[in-house]
This record gives structure tokens, sequence and C-alpha cells, in this order.
């Protein structure tokens, strides 16, 4: 009896551990906390008036004061004048370009009851700042009347359109004040600085090997997005962590092929190392260094050199038991080698190597950085 | 009755009883070892070591079968028999102490294994230089969180677990005057923007900035240094009707945003928080090498310390094999990042962390007994 109290009390503690209600995570939790400092504002407001939205970095004068900011808003100053009154400077940031440029305007216009303006005239408000990084946009536009307390009210704006948000910085407030501050308000959009990052997470920076916490796979970027026109009967199918652009083409008696473009890290293995990868896949014999220049050419394209290799199977090869031809193009761009290769039938791959041809052309790189990969395709 | 249950007690106090449960630990162990190839170590530690039974899922249906004992199944029965061991074959005599002692620090060992899957929490502290948090982030757990930005002085935060998402079909609660429908739930995904895409098919968003995003679902990450990106297509509805349906990602970086009934609100998908009563601040992070060489020598976090509750405000020094203790909780240096801008914190809470010393000092005294024991016994018998 002794035994089977023991056992009993045993197994019921066991039970009573497994049942225990702390270890239910499917509970909606409900709390309050204190509304959040942007992190990279808390590091540089350090520095005094300097402070930062995320991806966007700016330095305020010393007078501007700086209110608490949530949601879109990413940044509020108050800016006092001379004889009283004041205005106020807002940073707003909204994924996309919220409607396009002559919208934005537009809304402005009628926050100081302004007309709508038609798309040609834009170039009367708008200019192009010299000397701030990137593509700030300034916009300067002043009431018809007085339309608040007697006095005209002026709006300065900064728009600064990024891969996938648009960056507002705008002053509004009474004419008198906000006209006096507009080289100031200059100045201050001169200081803004957008950083590379991306409205998607993508992976851990290269310097941050050296950590025990997960970090995101690696993603498509918006940023480092290269630009290409697809040749018309190129599907595109969905991207993967590892290719950049992914197309599919189906010829008329049903073949296929792929074609994908994809970025790896360094010099890849080489030219021939790529090229021997290549032909391993088909089945053929890898070739020594001396025999790379009957098999590939290099080719300009848009100011890249890119190496061109045709190759085809020797043999039928499965799954279609048909010869395989892969035209494949690869160049070296910064820190990073750039692959594009249609792989499929040979016939149809034959009649698609002038589309191939005509990808390469579209295919701009200048500001595409790639990923960092380990293996290749 | 009482005969069966006595039969019952014979079989689980046996030696072979145990031997068994022995030889089946080994199995589960060399598998489940095996298996992480392909689950990644923490899928691996769930289905075969934090389970009562190995399941298996055959393909096309929608229940799984139990294959194998799992490690909390034998755990327990180990625990049980050792127990039922000492409740009948173990008569305890001065000369056993040793043997009892020792399998008193095993049964703790046992418990604080079992303790620590339940109760233990890990979590990580990722800071830059100067910025202070009072949160930490589950590694690998994601939460959606509504929050109502209306109050002037804090915010109301609703965050539903990624498991409720993946398996509810509409979510309502008394915090929110809307219902959430998930219209999708993806674990694991690639994001990219839409102009990348032209031929994807439409969205299943309506609104924000998902309608210019392409999510396409990807399996699980088994990487131990990664993590998965988790998103969920979520329709609001109100009793006037549907706001819209928004895409949400813990790989989208900032909130979006939406109005109902007077109250502002944003939707986030993000890690799973764990707010604490006190803040740190990182003042600074040092990664110090060998001179001459890129050998690291010390990775050191200097943070500061504030507990407005405790009247605590000083700095700490955290470094490798230093954490700091506060609280409940231990802070590692983990990591860093971001040109050693970023200092990682590992975070964690084990209420039961003690359990393992206890029972290694138990099994060691043991041990030292039981051989002083004997040697004793020993000597004397030589005397002539």
């Amino acid at each position: 009896m002794r035994l089977i109290r023991l056992s009993g009390q045993a197994l019921a503690a066991a039970l009573a551990l497994f049942c225990f209600p702390g270890c239910d995570n499917s509970k909606i939790e409900v709390y309050r906390v204190e509304k959040e400092q942007d992190s990279q504002s808390a590091q540089i407001s350090e520095a005094p008036g300097g402070a930062s939205g995320g991806s966007v970095t700016w330095q305020a004068p010393a007078d501007w004061e700086e209110q608490p900011s949530s949601g879109p808003r990413r940044g509020t100053f108050k800016i006092r004048g001379q004889n009283g009154g004041e205005a106020e400077l807002s940073i707003t940031a909204f994924p996309g370009d919220v409607g396009g440029l002559l919208a934005n305007i537009n809304r402005w216009r009628g926050q100081i009851q302004l007309p709508p303006m038609a798309e040609p005239d834009l170039a009367q408000v708008v200019t192009l700042l010299s000397g701030s990084s990137g593509n700030m946009l300034f916009v300067d536009i002043v009431s018809a009347d007085s339309s608040k307390g007697g006095q005209k009210s002026r709006i300065l704006g900064g728009i600064l359109p990024l891969d996938a948000e648009t960056w507002f910085f705008k002053l509004s407030g009474p004419d008198e004040i906000v006209a006096a501050r507009k080289d100031e308000f200059k100045k201050f959009l001169e200081t803004v600085k957008a950083e590379a990052t991306p409205l998607l997470a993508t992976s851990a920076e290269k310097s941050g090997s050296n950590t025990n916490a997960p970090t995101p796979p690696v993603l498509a970027t918006t940023t480092a997005q290269p630009d290409y026109k697809a040749p018309p009967g190129w599907i595109a199918q969905p991207l993967s962590p590892m290719r950049l652009a992914s197309f599919k083409i189906t010829g008329s008696n049903g073949a296929e092929a792929d074609v994908s473009l994809v970025s790896l890290a360094g010099m890849a293995g080489g030219d021939l190392a790529n090229i021997n990868r290549w032909r391993d896949q088909l089945k053929l014999p890898p070739l020594s260094e001396h025999d790379l220049a009957s098999v590939s050419s290099h080719v300009n394209i848009n100011g890249h050199d890119f190496l061109v290799t045709d190759l085809v199977s020797a043999e039928p090869l499965p799954p279609l038991n048909r010869k395989v031809r892969i035209v494949a193009a690869a160049a070296h761009k910064g820190e990073q080698t750039w692959f594009v290769k249609m792989t499929g039938d040979v016939d149809l791959v034959g009649t698609q190597k002038n589309h191939f041809l005509d990808f390469l052309r579209s295919l701009s790189l200048a500001g595409a950085t790639g990923r960092d990969e380990s293996s290749a395709q | 009755m009482v005969r069966y249950l006595i039969a019952c007690g014979r079989v689980l106090s046996s030696l072979r009883l145990t031997v068994v449960l022995l030889g089946l630990g080994m199995v589960l162990i060399f598998f489940g070892t095996l298996d992480q190839v392909h689950l990644g170590i923490h899928a691996a530690q769930a289905k075969y070591f934090r389970s009562l039974f190995v399941l298996w899922q055959p393909a096309g249906i929608g229940w799984s079968i139990p294959i194998f004992p799992g490690g909390y199944l034998i755990g327990t029965l180990l625990f049980l028999n050792l127990v039922a061991a000492h409740g009948t074959r173990f008569k305890p005599t001065p000369k056993k102490i040793g043997i009892f002692t020792i399998h008193a620090g095993v049964v703790v060992l046992l418990l604080g294994e079992l303790l620590t899957g339940l109760f233990a929490k890990e979590s990580m502290m990722r800071m830059d230089i100067g910025t202070a948090q009072n949160y930490s982030e589950a590694p690998r757990e994601t939460e959606l969180a509504i929050i109502d930005t209306s109050s002037k002085d804090d915010d109301l935060v609703v965050a539903i677990p990624e498991s409720l998402l993946a398996h509810a079909n509409v979510i309502q609660h008394p915090a929110l005057p809307f219902m959430l429908k998930i219209v999708k739930f993806m674990a694991n995904t690639a994001l990219a923007m839409r102009s990348q895409v032209p031929n994807a098919p439409p969205s299943l968003a309506t609104t924000g900035i998902g309608t210019n995003v392409v999510a396409t679902e990807i399996p699980r990450t088994v990487k131990q240094d990664e993590r998965d990106l988790t998103t969920v297509f979520v329709q609001i509805n109100t009793v006037e009707g549907p706001l819209g349906t928004w895409l949400v990602s813990n790989a989208l970086g900032m909130p979006q945003s939406f109005s109902y009934d007077g109250h502002n609100y944003e939707l986030r998908m993000r890690q799973k928080r764990y707010y604490k009563p006190f803040t740190i601040k990182l003042l600074d992070f040092r990664h110090d090498i060998y001179p001459g060489t890129d050998i690291p020598k010390n990775f050191s976090s200097r943070i500061r310390l504030i507990d407005s509750r405790q009247k605590e405000d000083r700095n700490v020094l955290i470094y490798m094999n230093s954490p700091l203790r506060y609280s409940g909780y231990t802070f590692y240096q983990a990591g860093f990042d971001n040109n050693d801008k970023t200092s990682i914190l590992q975070v964690v809470k084990n209420p039961t962390f003690i359990l393992p010393y206890i029972a290694c000092g138990l099994v060691g005294a043991g041990l030292l007994t039981q051989f002083s024991m004997h040697l004793v016994g020993f000597l004397r018998r030589r005397r002539p």
C-alpha cells in the first residue's frame, strides 16, 4: 500500500506539473506601456538637435524645440517667431509614393486654402534641392490671402522619395515666421541623410556574425534590387531567398526553360569554376583555364563586362530525355558577382537567346547591392 | 483492483523497467540528434525531448500518430521508477546513505529539467549604444501587437501570440472594439516589392503597404542563426463593416496605422516582447582584441540599470562569463552587431536554475560518501 501511495503521489505531482496553467503560450496579453521612443532617435539625440526616424537622420538647429512624436510622425519641432507666434515642423514617413508628387502638393495647397494645381505648373513650386543627399524636393507655397488670424500662411516642404517610402518634412505656420526661416530650413534639409535601410527586413549585417541571436533569412530587398525589363513570353515566378528575378518560358511544343538572376558575394569561385559548375550540370567534362576562351566570350553591356557562355549537353538528360542548353552570363560589380542563367530545352533556349541578351541589356545593376550567400546556383 | 495496482507497482519499481527506459532514452537521443539536421535544434527539442510522445503525421492526414515515447514520458517514468524502487526494494539503512543521496540528486536533476522546460524563458535584448530598453524579445516567437496610441501618456497594447494566429479564424477580445479575421497565416515567408514581381497574383491585402508587397510562403527555417519571417493577412471588421485587410509581417520595418471610433491604432507583427519593471541603457560596448591581432580578447557591455521601484540606479559591466543577475533575470553578453555599435544580451529567466546545482551537489556528496564508506571498510579489513 505504501508503494501505491507513493506512486500515486508522484504521478499526481507529475501531472500537475504538465497541466500547470503558466505554460499556456496562446493567451492574448493586454498591457499599457510608456510611449516608445525611437531607439535611433535616443541614440543620436545625445548630439544637440540631432534626431532620426529609423532610416533617415537629420540635424536640427538648437533653437528648434523638439516635441514628442508617434505613429507615422517621426519628428516634430516647434519654431518660435521673433514677435510671438510659432510654426511647426512635422516629419512624417509613409509607404509608397502616397499618391505621387502632384497629389501631395495639392494636399498641402488645400491646407492653406489654395486651389489644386495642374502637373505642368509643378515646376513653379518644386525645385530639386542641391547639396542634399538623395533627391530631396523643396516646396514653397504661400496662401493667397490672410487665411489665419489676419496673416498669410506658408508651407515650406521637403519631400524625400525613397525606394519604398516617402518622407515629408513640412514647416507650416504664419508666413512671417516661416519665410524668415527659409534659408535655415533649407540648411536643415541638407542635413537629412537617408541610410540604405530598406522597408523590408534583410539579412543581418556582415558585421553581426558574432551573435547567437537568430537573424532573419536573406530576403529580396527594396533598395538592392536591380532594374530590368522582362522580355515578352517570360512569366515571372515567385522569388526565393536566392533569386532576385525568376522567369519561366514555355515553348509552343510545351518545352520549358527557366531563367534566374542571382547575386553572390565575392568572385563566387571565379569564371572557370562557374563554367565548370554549369558544364557539370549538363554532364560535360570540366575544362582547363586554357579552354575557357573557346566556350565563353566577354560582352560589354551597359558598362558591365559580362562573361557569356552557351553550353549544350552531349546527351539527352532526364527528366525530359532531351538535350539541355544553358546560356549564362556573369558580371562582377563591387563585391558581388551577378549571374543570369537560362536553362532548358535545347531548341527553346536557342530561340530565346536574343531575348536573353535583351534582358541583359535591360538589366541595370546601378545601385543594386545583391546579397551575401554562401552557395551558388 | 488492489492486486492489479500492486502488480503495476511491481512493474514500476523493477530494475528491468529502468534498463528499458534507459535504452529508450538512448534511442530517443540518437534519433533526436540525427533529426536536428532537418528540424533544427529547437524544433527537435520540442518534438523529441519536450513531449510525451514523438508524433508522426502521415502525408495527407490531419492527425498525428504517437510512434515513440518522448522525453517527458521517459523522464517521468524514470522518476516514478526510482521513487517506486525506493518505496519497495531499497531499505533505508545507514550503509546506503550514499546511494540514497545519489538517487535524490538524480531525482532533482530530472525534476530540474522538467521545470526548466516548462518555466524557463530565454529572450534577447538588442540595443544600440546610448539607447534604453525595458523589454526583451523572444528570438523565435512572434506576436501581432495592436497598439492604441490615442492616449497622450501611454499606449494600450493587445498582443496576440503567433500560436493563436496560426489556428484561429476569428479573434475577438474585450480590449478591442473590432474583430480580427485571420485571412491567411504564413509561418515563414520571403517578401518582395510587387514592382519586382510583375506577374504575381493579386494581394490579399486591400490597404497598407501589403498591397505593394508579394509574400511567398517558404519552409520554416531550421538554421539556428535564422528566424522566421511570419506574415499574416488580417482583416479588421467593425460593426459598420470591414476596415480593410492588412498584410502584417515582422519583416516590415515600420508599423501600419488606422483609426476607428476616435482611436488611432498601430498594427505591428514583431518578436514576442517581455516587458520588465526596470530599464537597461547601453552606455558602451567594447570589443577588445589582442594587440597586433584580430583575435578577440573581450566583449563587454557597460549598462545602466534603472529600477525606480527598488530605487536602483547603477552602472554594471556585463562581459563573457560575468552576467548581470537582477530581479530573477540573468543577462549574458551574447553577441554584437552593427560594427560594434549594437550589443546583444541574452536574457534568461529560470526560476529553477538552482536545481541542477543542487542535483550535482547531491550526486557528488553521495558518491563521496559511498566511496569513503567503502574505502574505510576496505582499510579496516586490511588491518591485521
